[in-house]
This record gives structure tokens, sequence and C-alpha cells, in this order.
């Protein structure tokens, strides 16, 4: 199948790469309509607060402004924001530092800001907690009524549970049990466009430019909250700057933009500021892991027991999941999530939202259990890699087993893997490895296809391209199955008035929804097609045939009739639709990956120097080599940010984060991002289209993991708190002998 | 931001009437030189200016220019100029490597010496509005908070640290600043021109509220004159020192005449350490030696709380820049 292949699998540039870089693109931030009205949002000062006084009558009296928006004059829900509990859009009582209280739409954004200024809002502080353990413990304050354990999806006050086999019969079977805690922190998805709605009404129809993951989850939520039927509502995102996750469904800022526009009768763009970016709205939730891991002298494993907390902020936008331990072989596995609600910041999706901290915390265990059996580090992953889902489903492609060894083989891991700390002097040498997963399913979506009278296809989607190439994706899928060059596609997407549903831009699965709509849509042009042939030949419609933008028949494949000819005096073309809902049949479906560092550690100073960074991939067939590689490249700095840099510091004694924005939170620059070799093992899935499987989110699963092991590998040191910060290496520095090896 | 006034005052004169007549009227002025702090320090609300003095408006204060065997470099020269200039990189090497290892490449060509070396402090309380004593206040957030980033020598009542590369440098290379004020210009020593918080806690410097500093002045580079700067920072662009190090020595015979070393990010200002310069004098330098200097260099250190890692981090600064600084054999 491969050698027909004529789209797929080359490494093509991005559909609208020209329109980016030149600035002809039009962002969301972009978008200026007659009359549009600016706005700013008042944030509260602090981390848990009731509002006792509100007195808007100065700011309103200012010239500019227009409207201003409190708990007292809007109640609108905003139900994606918190899936337990009902959180408006102001809320009293505020439960962290940032949560809104007032928007203000003025003629310019200065006279916005100023006016915040001006609006007197009284606050009664209550105690708050940030802690996550701290907010579990008897007599914590309560964030919500009943208490600071998010219920599960039934409603009950219970940790999340999976569980197989025996734990305890585990232990009682191990040779050696190991017990210890990992702790990850809360850091933001940073992504490089800020958070920005313009929303218009013209009548009772109201229309947003938003910057989103999903056109249709912002129309659906935004038709929901402010009580309008769905085809009142069109969201247009026709470029976005990214988000990571973060942008999912509609944000707050969409529903008051919009109540704003309606209220003032004018549109209205709201943008926020980074550091409201960066406080405001959510990023990845800080965790703490505690393992329990009974293995055999041989390295085989007995029992895997995990118990985890994970700091929630005060809604509930996110599952909380802390994976990892499913990487492993094992016949008693038993892990315990608690999601907890916290004062800080919202915590809810950011890339492959469970993965990197659980792996993070399991691969840094396992690895330390090799280190002390006095087994290579990775003969112990081969050993008891997952090779099943549970031990028992078989995945519907398995290319885990290729990523390590031919990782290990590009990293030159035989020969570089030493004893930790081997290296003499101050600047030490090691290698790391981790291995990585990651789950992402089949699913609903939608795509309609005009095949126009010239034979140029136009394939209409709602994908709003993140910075996936998802667009770019999308026309190649519909070139394959056509059979048509590449520069015969144009996609129409981010505006759900001219596009069917699509899930939106999360859980890595636009190429496996809506793409598998593309081409099955694109199959049932291909039978109108031979249809028609078949009416004006008066043949049979199976006696025809399609190839390569042609009909022919069976026979005679030689004499070959263009689409145009088909579709001569038929001046609509054709349209296909497909909705799609394939079911996986007895299988898990996983992408896998295998990442490998060799690097340096200065122990004087604590600066950490990446050498050489191999990643190893099994996302399926790779359907752009050029668009994949650079999920890759850009999940690896992302690991590397998360594994050496990135926390939201918090002030303890004020509850008041510190570091919000692109330079206090010291996101990796350029010249710190090493030069990523990129492999990819690519298995067949037979249920993706052209089978392909996620590479989206999967690139940061293992990275922050094997930075952490090649850390250990170089120094010896086991650092167990991210980020790895020099202040922790030089802290544990004194116990490390320069001569090699530990004191 | 709150609304302000614009001023394009055409000569130094005329913009030290306009801070003199602003001080009188009670009403607070910015100075804007490259702009690149004090915008976004407007738009934070840390500094809210009655009106904004624009330097850039006054022609002849830009440029590094030769006097002898003097060097005087204007305050509204770029830090990417000082960084690439041949003169100072061949003679002033502590000062043209401070510029360029400074903030971002962005930053560097509009960002200019003055406003470099008055920047105010990055500590994450300050720059977040805190009602810290460096924002009026009656309190360091840091003593009992995040302070990992804070000084370990000269604090309190703030534990800042001074965020500028290139003072280091210049204390080390023994620069003078040329200040303009009501009665005319006045000299003073780099070293001179830092002050600590116990003895102004508004301010880092001498510099009043109706004064510029309109140049730097670096006296003639003796023979034998070796200087360095040495930064260490989380990312390769756009951080701040967590430490660092401006370094200057003069080698005779093997020897070293004389030694100023100054350490950044460890102090509210530029932080000499005389007793590890003298450790230098008079000696060959050596592994040993260098550990000794180091040594010295650190006495005394009064880590706080999360800032303890800072102290062997500064020793090996100070070891690796002296020992950069050996003379060719």
């Amino acid at each position: 199948m491969a050698s027909e292949m004529r789209s797929i699998g080359k490494p093509t540039p991005r559909i609208d790469a020209r329109e980016r870089v030149t600035g002809q693109a039009r962002y969301t931030g972009d978008v200026q309509l007659p009359g549009m009205l600016y706005a700013r949002v008042l944030r509260s000062p602090y981390p848990h607060a009731r509002i006792v006084r509100i007195d808007v009558s100065k700011a309103k009296a200012m010239p500019g402004v227009h409207a201003i928006l409190t708990k007292e004059n809007c109640r609108i829900q905003w139900s994606s924001g918190d899936s337990r509990n009902k959180r408006l859009l102001f809320n009293d009582p505020v439960r962290f530092v940032g949560d809104a209280v007032a928007a203000v739409a003025a003629s310019d954004r200065h006279t916005a800001e100023e006016a915040l200024q001006q609006i007197v809002m009284e606050y009664e502080e209550l105690p708050f907690v940030l802690d996550m353990e701290q907010a579990l413990a008897p007599g914590a304050p309560e964030i919500h009524p009943g208490g600071n354990l998010s219920p599960n999806n039934e409603g009950e006050r219970a940790p999340e549970t999976d569980q197989r086999g025996d734990v305890e019969r585990g232990f009682a079977e191990a040779d050696q049990v190991f017990e210890d805690v990992y702790i990850s922190k809360h850091h933001n998805n940073a992504q490089m466009e800020p958070r920005v709605s313009v929303a218009q009404w013209e009548g009772s129809r109201l229309t947003v430019w938003a910057s989103t993951q999903g056109i249709s989850n912002c129309r659906r939520d935004l038709a929901k909250d402010l009580g309008l039927p769905l085809n009142q509502v069109r969201v247009i995102c026709q470029y976005m700057g990214g988000g990571f996750g973060n942008k999912n469904q509609c944000h707050d800022f969409d529903l008051m933009a919009s109540a704003l526009a309606k209220e003032t009768g004018r549109p209205v763009k709201l943008e926020f500021t980074r550091a409201e970016d960066f406080v405001a709205v959510h990023g990845r939730w800080p965790t703490k892991q505690y393992y329990k891991v009974g293995v055999k002298k041989d390295g085989s494993l007995t029992a895997i027991r995990m118990k985890a907390y994970s700091g929630m902020g005060p809604y509930r936008k996110g599952s909380g999941g802390v994976a990892g331990a499913q990487l492993y072989r094992c016949p008693n596995v038993k892990t315990e999530v608690y999601p907890v609600y916290t004062n800080m910041a919202v915590s809810a999706n950011y890339r492959a939202p469970s993965y990197p901290q659980g792996v993070f915390g399991i691969e840094s265990l396992m690895d330390h259990i090799a280190h002390t059996l006095g087994i290579n580090p990775l003969d112990f992953r081969l050993k008891n890699m997952t090779e099943k889902y549970h031990d028992e489903v078989p995945y519907s492609s398995y290319g885990l087993r290729d990523c390590v060894t031919r990782g290990a083989e590009a990293l030159g891991w035989r020969q570089k893997w030493h004893p930790p700390a081997s290296d003499r002097g101050a600047q030490k040498q090691g290698v790391g490895m981790a291995m990585g997963y990651f789950g992402a399913g089949l699913g609903m979506s939608s795509a309609v296809l005009k095949l126009n009278p010239d034979g140029s296809l136009q394939v209409h989607v709602a994908v709003t391209d993140i910075g996936t190439a998802a667009k770019t994706t999308m026309g190649l899928l519909g070139a394959e199955a056509m059979e048509i060059p590449f520069e015969r596609v144009s996609v129409l997407s981010g505006d759900t008035d001219r596009a069917p549903y699509s899930v939106g831009e999360s859980g890595s699965r636009t190429t496996n929804y809506t793409g598998y709509a593309v081409v099955t849509a694109a199959e049932d042009l291909k039978r109108q097609l031979r249809e028609l042939a078949a009416q004006s030949w008066s043949v049979a419609a199976d006696a025809v045939q399609y190839s390569q933008g042609a009909v022919y028949m069976q026979d005679r494949p030689d004499r070959r009739t263009a689409i145009a000819e088909i579709l001569k005096g038929n001046p609509d073309g054709l349209i296909a639709q497909a909705t799609t809902d394939p079911k996986l049949k007895g299988v898990s479906r996983n992408s896998f990956a295998a990442h490998f560092v060799e690097l340096e550690v200065d122990t004087e100073t604590g600066d950490i120097r990446i050498l050489k960074y191999v990643a190893a991939h099994d996302s399926g067939r790779i359907l752009n080599p050029l668009t994949a590689g650079s999920q890759v490249k850009g999940g690896v700095a992302q690991g590397v940010s998360m594994a050496l840099r990135e926390e939201l510091l918090y002030d303890q004694m004020t509850g008041i984060p510190l570091n919000p924005g692109y330079y206090g939170a010291r996101i990796v620059t350029h010249g710190d991002v090493p030069d990523v070799e990129v492999i990819f093992v690519e298995t067949a899935d037979p249920y993706g289209p052209y089978g392909a499987k996620s590479v989206g989110e999967p690139p940061i699963v293992p990275s922050v993991a094997a930075i952490a092991n090649a850390v250990f590998n170089a120094t010896g040191i086991r650092i167990k708190e991210l980020p790895i910060t020099r202040s922790k290496i030089l802290d544990a520095a004194p116990g490390v002998r320069l001569e090699g090896g530990r004191a | 931001m709150k609304s302000f006034v614009n001023v394009n005052p055409k000569s130094l004169d005329e913009a030290v009437a306009v801070l003199d007549r602003a001080r009188a009227q009670g009403k607070k002025a910015a100075l804007a030189g490259g702009g690149s702090d004090l915008l976004g320090m407007l738009k934070d609300h840390l500094v809210q200016p009655d009106l904004v003095v624009n330097l850039k408006s006054i022609s002849g204060l830009e440029g590094v220019h030769r006097e002898g065997e003097r060097v005087r470099i204007g305050a509204l020269t770029t830090l990417d100029e000082i960084a690439r200039h041949p003169l100072l990189v061949e003679r002033y090497a502590a000062l043209a490597q401070a510029a360029g290892l400074a903030a971002s490449p962005q930053i560097r060509n509009v960002g200019t010496l003055g406003g470099n070396v008055n920047q105010r402090p990055w500590c994450h309380y300050f720059r977040q509005g805190f009602p810290c004593f460096k924002n009026g206040g009656k309190m360091c957030y840091a003593v009992a908070g995040e302070n990992q980033f804070h000084a370990l020598f000269g604090g309190g009542p703030a534990f800042i640290v001074h965020p500028s590369d290139t003072a280091p440098a210049l204390v080390a290379l023994e620069a003078e600043f040329k200040v303009m004020g009501p009665s005319g210009a006045k000299i003073i020593p780099a070293e001179k021109y830092f002050i600590l918080p116990r003895e102004d806690v508004l301010r880092e410097n001498v510099l009043g509220e109706n004064e510029i500093l309109a140049e730097v002045i670096l006296p003639a580079a003796p023979s034998g004159l070796r200087s360095t700067y040495l930064k260490i920072r989380d990312r390769q662009a756009w951080d701040h020192a967590i430490v660092s190090i401006g370094a200057a020595l003069e080698w005779e015979g093997g020897r070293c005449r004389k030694a100023r070393l100054v350490l950044g990010g460890v102090a509210p200002i530029p932080w000499r350490v005389p007793n590890a310069e003298r450790l230098l004098e008079g000696k060959s330098l050596g592994e040993a030696l260098a550990r000794q200097v180091a040594e010295a260099a650190l006495a005394g250190a009064q880590p706080l709380a999360k800032n303890g890692y800072k102290v062997p981090l500064a020793k090996a600064t100070v070891r690796r820049a002296v020992l950069s600084l050996l003379p060719a054999a």
C-alpha cells in the first residue's frame, strides 16, 4: 500500500505557512470591527474571600465606559469552567488570586483599564489553602461545600481508582519493596497567542471570533450558557496561535465578550494580558505521587501501588489523572488518585494532561529500582515493558519495543551508559531514558467534501489548527483519498457556518476523528463519480473504476475519462458528507514513545547541558513527516522546560502567584532547547486513516523522566521534585565526590 | 497605564530643568532611554509618572568615544553597540561581555547602558506590586517567602539583588559616572554610585529626582589589564544573573599587581570583595589560590532560607573567573 501513496508520507509544508509568516493570516486578535469596544477584567487579589460591597458608580461615570458586569448584574454560568459545581462568570466567594470579579467595556483598552481602578470591591478575607494534602486535612478551609476532595464522575467523594490483581499478595511475593514520593508542579501551557475573543450581535444572532481549539464545542457551550438555539451562534477561528489544551471548549472570556456586546449593542474585544493568561485560565495540575513497588531478585515486578494527589485549583476543569503505571507489565496494580480543590490557579488540560508528571514518577522509580538491583535501566525496561494493555488487551498496533531498541541504538546507550557519577571532575556526563504512551481512541466527527466540476476539491471541516498542521493533514487526506494532487485541494475550516461538527483539537484525535471522516466522504465522492459514469455509459456501477482523478471501464483502463468530463453539465459538482464513529474491537489503541538523553551536569554551578536527544515514536503511519517531526521537537522543548525550569511560585503567606509570564516562569528559549533526533517507528494501525495514530501529545510524555534519569546517571543525584533546578542540584552536590561516585 | 505627558527636551540642561520643575510642583517624572523596562513598569502600574522625559530627543547621548586614553560612553548607547564595539571588546572585555549577556537580543537592540545601570529590581514581589519596601511599603516579603533569588550580602531592610549586568563590570573597571543636575555636572565613581537599602530603601543609586546619568567614563586601561564578566543564568537569553562577577586583574611579570572583583546577583548593589582582591595582589595565580580567593569572596555571606545554593555557586564563579584571567604565559 505504501508504494501507492501519493500525498501521504511526503514532507509537506503547511498549507497556510506563507500566510502565517507574512502576517496575512488574520488571528482573532487582529479582528477589528466598526464601533468595537475593548474590555478588561478585574480580578480578585485574594485567594479566598467573600465580596461584601461593590460600587461601580465612579467607574461607570467615566467618559468612554460603556458597560460594567459584576456578579450583581450578570449571573451567567460558565458550564465548561467546572464540571462539578456551578461556576459563574463572576463568583462569590472568590476562590483564587485571579478569579474574575468584574468586566468593563470601554471605547479603548486604556480607558477600560483605568475604569477597573475605579471599581470599589470590598472583600472579607477567608482562610485559604494551597497545598493539596493540607486541603484534605481535617479543619482545612472548605473551598466548596462538602469538602476539598473533588467528586468523581458518579458524584462520590472517592478517589479515582484503577485496580487489577491483589497488590498485597504482590508485595508478599516480592523479594524487595521500594517506596518513594515524586512531586510535580503547576506550570502554564504558555502558548504564544494570549486569550482573546471578539463578540458581535446582529439581531438575535451572535458571532464570536474566538481563539479556540474547537469551534464546534465552543458554539455548543456558548449556546448552552447564553440560552440560545444553536443556529443563532456562529464561532469563527481561522488561525489560532496555540493552546496546548487550555483553549478547549468555550471560555469565560468568550462569554464575557458576548455579554458585554449584548449589553452595549456594540462589538466587544476582550484580550487577556500574558500575566492573566498565566494565572486566570489554567495550567498543568501539580501532583504528589506515593509509590510502593514490589520486585523479584531477577527484576520482574510483583506489585505496583500508587496513591496520588492532584491539585485542581478551586474549579474542576480537568480529570486530575496521574498516568504512567500502565507502562509496566505487572500482575498486581492499584492506583488511586485524589483530585483536590485548592486556592491555587485552576489546573486542567495541558498537552497529555495526566502523563508527563506521572511518567516522571514511575520512570524515575523504575530507574532507581534498576540501579539498586544492578540491572542496566535499558534491560530492565526491555524485560518489564508493557506489551498488552493491562497485560491482557492487545494493542491495535504496537511499536514500543522498537522505539526502545532503535532509540537506544541511535543514542549509543550501550557505549555511553555507565554507573552513576562515573565522571571525575565537576562536569559529569550521563545518559537517561524513559518510555511513554498515550491513549487516544477514536470517535465522532464530520466532514463535507465538495468536488468541483473542474476536479478541484474543497474540504469543509471544523478544525482550527492549533499548530499541529491539522489543516494541512486534512488536505493531504483528501488528496490521498481522491488520488489527486495536494495542490488541487483547498481546506475550508474554522467557521461553524461553513463546516460540520468536529470534535475539536484536543486529545490528539483530529487526524483520527475528522481525518477519518474526510477519507470516508472521499470514498462516497468516488462512488458517486462511478455511478454518474455508469449511468452515462449505461453500464452497471460496479463495472466502473476510479483512479487518479478519472473513471474508466474495468476492462479498458487505458480509456480514462477525467472528473471534469464526467461533471460537465453539473455546475455544482458533487457533495459528500460523512460522519464516522468507528469503534475499537477487542483492542486498545495507544501511541508509544521512548526518549533517550545524554547530558552534562556541572556540579559546581548546577548547569545542565543536553548534548544529545533522541526521540523515538510509534504514532502509526506518519502522514506528514515534516509536521509530525515538528510536533515531536515542540513536545521535547516543553518537556525540557517542565523538567528543568517551570513552576508557578506562590507566596505562601498571601496566596499570590509570583512569577506569571514568560520571563518569570523562565520558560526555555531557543538557546536552551537541544537538537532532537526524531525516529518514527511506523506501525500500520488498522483503525486510523492510512494507518495513522496520534502524534500531538505523546512527545512531552517521556521527556521529563528521561532528563531526570540522565541527571541521576551523570551525578548520582535523584531529584524527586520538579523542576530540577540549579538550587536542587547544588544543595545535593556536596554529597557527590568530584572523583566520581557518591560520597 | 495611567495617562502621562511626554516631554521631548532638546538638551540635558532642558531635561534637568523639566525634572527640577516637576519636583518643585510635586509631580512625578520618569526618564525614558530605550524604554524597554519603563514601558512594562508603566503598564504594570509599578511607576505612575505624571510626565515621561524622553531622552532620545537629546542629541549626543549616544556612542563610544575615545578621549586620549580614556573612553566615554553616552548613557543612551545601546547594549548591543557596547557588546560589539572593538575597542571595548579588546580593552574593557568585562563591559562588552556584560552588555552582550544582558537580557535578550531584542532588548539589547533598544536597551541602553544608562537604563541597564539604573534598572529597578526584578524581585518577584516588587514586580508583582506587593506593598514591599521597594514599592513604598513596610516589609520585605522575601524574608519569609520565596527568596531563592535574593541577597547573600548587604540585605536589609530589603533583600533585593541589583539586576544590572553592566554595573559589576563598570565597578570592576573603575568607571566613573557623569551625572547632570541643576548645578551642572558631577563625576561619581561607579562604586560610590550604588547604595544599599539601609541608606535609602526606595532607590538603588544616588541619582536624585532632578538628575540624569549622562555618561560613563572608563579610565585608561592599564598595561597588563585583563577583565571578564561571567554570568550564571537559567536560560540562554532573557535572564538576569543568578550570580555573576565582573573581574579585572592587572598583571606584571606573572604576578597580579591589582585586582578588582565585583559580584552581581548576590547583593542590592554590585558587591565588591576587597578581602578576596587582596589575596590576589602580589601573587602568581594557581588553582589553590583561586579557591582561597573564592572562599574569601563569600566569607560572611548570610543566606536566607532558599538561596544557600548561591554560596557554592558564587565560589565556583569567582574561581573560574579569576582563573580565566591568567596572563598568557
